[in-house]
């Protein structure tokens, strides 16, 4: 019974890491429809430097900061160099997916040319365990579930609230419809691209805190839990994308303490293809 | 026909097709950033030996570790002369850590490489897809898997430095059992096929060893948090964690378990695979330097850490310090088995070449037991070289200690047990007595 209460503990904590990421994700594809596979490797690449500059003696929680930038600067590089001139050109779906593959091996390469195969640790202080009963969790881990809500109540209001958000949802429902009603799309597409890229950025380097050590290649499992997520959520809604990431988060650290831990990651899309045949559009997506 | 844009004269081109150009384009950055390390090929009047092994993915580690010796050895090799004149480079193949990436790239090895001389690496990721492949071959392999398909298939041109995995399972648990009277083992391995051969055989010996297995867990290698599985091997109330697991899964999950325990480490028992720089890097960062020297042992063929044997390895790798990346502690490169081993398969099988009067593998072949089971024990390539010279047989002697093959081609020496200093030096604290072995076969 304490190894599944805790297991609830470690699920919050790890939704809480797939939820910053999904919802960064599902932003983008929601305003671009644009399948950014390499949204995983970008996170890597912002993990690292958060890690460069912690090794030189700033705290991981500003470094953070660091990834957020790297984050920001490698998902608008992707949008106007890449993904842009082939949407411009009115390239396929499948076009864009082997597109983003490609600069899923690039970037994720590059990382490890860069940084080399040896894996890394943040310094960082875990702090006191704080316990009640055998719900568990260290300040740390408190500390990113405290950021994910964070970051969720302000892409809520982002959307809810803001002018901004307004112009988001309606260049993600029409592009076309949005532009002719005066709303600049272009550039609502890049302001989109940079909040999903500094979530992508502050998605990796909770990455690197939560599991502890990480290498160039230890988020390639992660953008799959990403997928997930956002499908099971609804593609391209941002609350959608929360919920899921709580579903798989929980799903998977529950499944490690109820049934054997080889099989977490099987049930989680085990859980994922049963709600996606009952709800093919996911948990809060639009039914067509 | 295709639409002619008429104001350029030019025919638009499709864009699925500079789609497709991106993705070769990834795939050929990858490529190129591999083989950045590796040295080509020479031309004739030069040998290649291959170090087929990881080099990118989750065992990244381990190709370069290979590396290390392969440079070291040729590099000591090439300054005695050479083998018969022909100069030694090494060469990098990149298995990916995937059997369905390593074939490919071995088949492209054997097409492209007209002076390959001799394969060295073939870890547990791809041994078992690549080996038949090389042996159909006729080209001499030493590998460094222990996995247990090796014990009982015959492949001619395959050789082993190293102990089989149901070797090192009974050594583990010989060391719970004997040299620190534990009495409830967790067991921790990741899920690939060279770690979870260690499990069957481990559970066996643990019952006869009349021990309690207290829990046994499987890592998945490519999750990221391990949470789950610590409490529930924390929660079994062990004594010790006999554990193996590659890439980032060893540091996260035994950060957690110390996490859990109240900031404590359960005492922890490794496999040889956990005597490398990279390992320990990787482990002292998660867990504290000074946690990982007061609870970690490991399992080890013995390897010399003085003599002249010793003295030559020493140089000889510490030769290469300074061309590898950042690796952590250099010095652990000298009782590292992937260092070792291969540092003596190289001069066993070059040493061979020159006493068969060949280069060719299915020529010097039957000449590597000779080298190893002489008359006059020789230490290095070139005191061997000089001694041949002179008609005598040789019994190389290298840092990995005597030779001597069985019918599956491979050589065990006797098990040592190893610790890491907190500034990361391997310490040896002795030689596991074949009594306790035997105790728990």
């Amino acid at each position: 019974m304490s190894v599944f209460v805790s297991s609830i503990a470690f699920g919050l904590v790890a939704a809480s890491v797939l939820a910053i990421a999904s919802v960064g994700f599902t932003l983008q594809f929601a305003v671009t429809n644009v399948l950014n596979l390499a949204f995983a490797a970008v996170m890597t690449a912002s993990a690292f430097v958060a890690y460069w500059f912690n090794e030189r003696g700033v705290s991981i929680w500003i470094a953070t900061l660091a990834a957020a930038a790297t984050g920001v600067v490698l998902s608008v590089f992707l949008n106007r160099a890449v993904y842009g001139p082939f949407r411009r050109r009115r390239t396929t779906p499948i076009g864009i997916v082997i597109v983003a593959l490609g600069m899923t091996l690039i970037i994720e390469f590059g990382t490890q040319a860069i940084a080399g195969p040896t894996n890394v640790s943040y310094r960082m202080s875990q702090g006191r365990t704080l316990a009640l009963g055998s719900f568990r969790l260290t300040l740390a881990e408190l500390a990113i579930i405290l950021l994910s809500v964070v970051l969720m109540l302000a892409v809520h209001v982002l959307i809810r609230f803001t002018r901004l958000g307004k112009a988001m949802r309606a260049t993600a429902s029409n592009e076309n419809l949005a532009r002719n009603s005066g709303i600049r799309t272009e550039r609502i597409v890049t302001i989109t691209w940079v909040i999903s890229g500094a979530l992508c950025g502050i998605a990796g380097a909770v990455f690197g805190m939560d599991a502890g050590t990480f290498g160039a290649t230890s988020t390639d499992l992660f953008l799959v839990l990403i997928l997930a997520a956002v499908f099971l959520g609804g593609p391209g809604e941002p609350y959608g994308a929360m919920l899921g990431a709580l579903v798989i988060g929980l799903g998977t650290e529950i499944s490690a303490a109820v049934f054997v831990s080889d099989y977490k990651d099987v049930i989680a899309f085990v859980v994922l293809l049963a709600m996606l045949a009952v709800r093919p559009t996911g948990l809060l997506g639009a039914r067509t | 026909m295709p639409h002619m844009d008429t104001e350029f004269g030019t025919r638009r081109r499709r864009p699925h097709v500079i789609a497709a150009v991106v993705a070769l384009a990834g795939a050929i950055a990858a490529a190129v950033v591999v083989s950045a390390g590796a040295t080509a090929a020479r031309s004739a009047g030069s040998l290649t030996i291959a170090d087929v092994a990881p080099f990118t993915g989750a065992d990244a580690a381990l190709g370069p570790t290979y590396l290390v010796a392969c440079d070291a050895a040729s590099n000591a090799i090439n300054k005695a002369g050479g083998v018969d004149g022909s100069q030694l480079s090494c060469k990098s193949v990149d298995t990916k850590g995937d059997p369905a990436d390593a074939v490919p790239a071995v088949r492209q090895l054997f097409a492209t490489t007209s002076n390959l001389a001799l394969v060295i690496g073939l870890t547990s990721d791809e041994a078992a897809a690549v080996v038949p492949v090389i042996n159909a071959q006729k080209t001499v392999a030493f590998g460094m898997t222990g996995q247990s398909e090796f014990d009982h298939i015959h492949f001619p041109y395959f050789y082993r430095l190293v102990p089989a995995d149901l070797a090192e399972s009974y050594a583990m648990v010989a060391i719970a059992h004997f040299k620190k009277h534990y009495k409830r083992v967790a067991l921790a391995f990741g899920n690939d096929i060279g770690s979870q051969t260690f499990v069957g055989p481990a559970i066996a010996s643990i019952k006869k060893a009349h021990m309690t297995l207290a829990a046994n867990e499987t890592l998945d290698l490519h999750a990221t948090t391990f949470r789950t599985e610590a409490a529930k091997v924390i929660a079994s109330h062990p004594d010790v964690i006999l554990t193996e697991a590659l890439g980032p899964a060893e540091g996260a999950f035994l950060s957690e378990v110390k996490q859990q325990n109240g900031g404590k480490m359960i005492p922890v028992i490794g496999t040889s695979a956990a005597i490398s720089p990279d390992w320990y890097k990787s482990v002292a960062a998660a867990v504290g330097a000074s946690t990982l020297s007061q609870n970690f042992l490991a399992d080890n063929l013995v390897i010399d850490t003085s003599g002249p044997a010793y003295k030559a390895f020493k140089s000889a790798i510490f030769a290469e310090k300074g061309k590898v990346g950042s690796t952590g502690s250099f010095a652990t490169y000298l009782t590292a088995p992937g260092a070792v081993h291969l540092y003596d398969g190289i001069n066993l099988a070059a040493l061979a070449m020159v006493a068969a009067k060949s280069t060719k593998p299915s020529d010097y072949r039957a000449y590597l037991e000779k080298v190893a089971t002489g008359k006059v024990v020789v230490h290095t390539f070139a005191a061997g070289l000089a001694a041949l010279r002179k008609n005598q047989t040789i019994a190389y002697v290298g840092p990995g200690g005597p030779t001597r093959f069985n019918s599956y081609n491979e050589s065990n020496g006797i098990f040592q047990i190893d610790a890491y200093t907190s500034s990361g030096q391997v310490k040896v604290l002795g030689n596991l007595p074949n009594a306790w072995l035997a105790a728990v076969r």
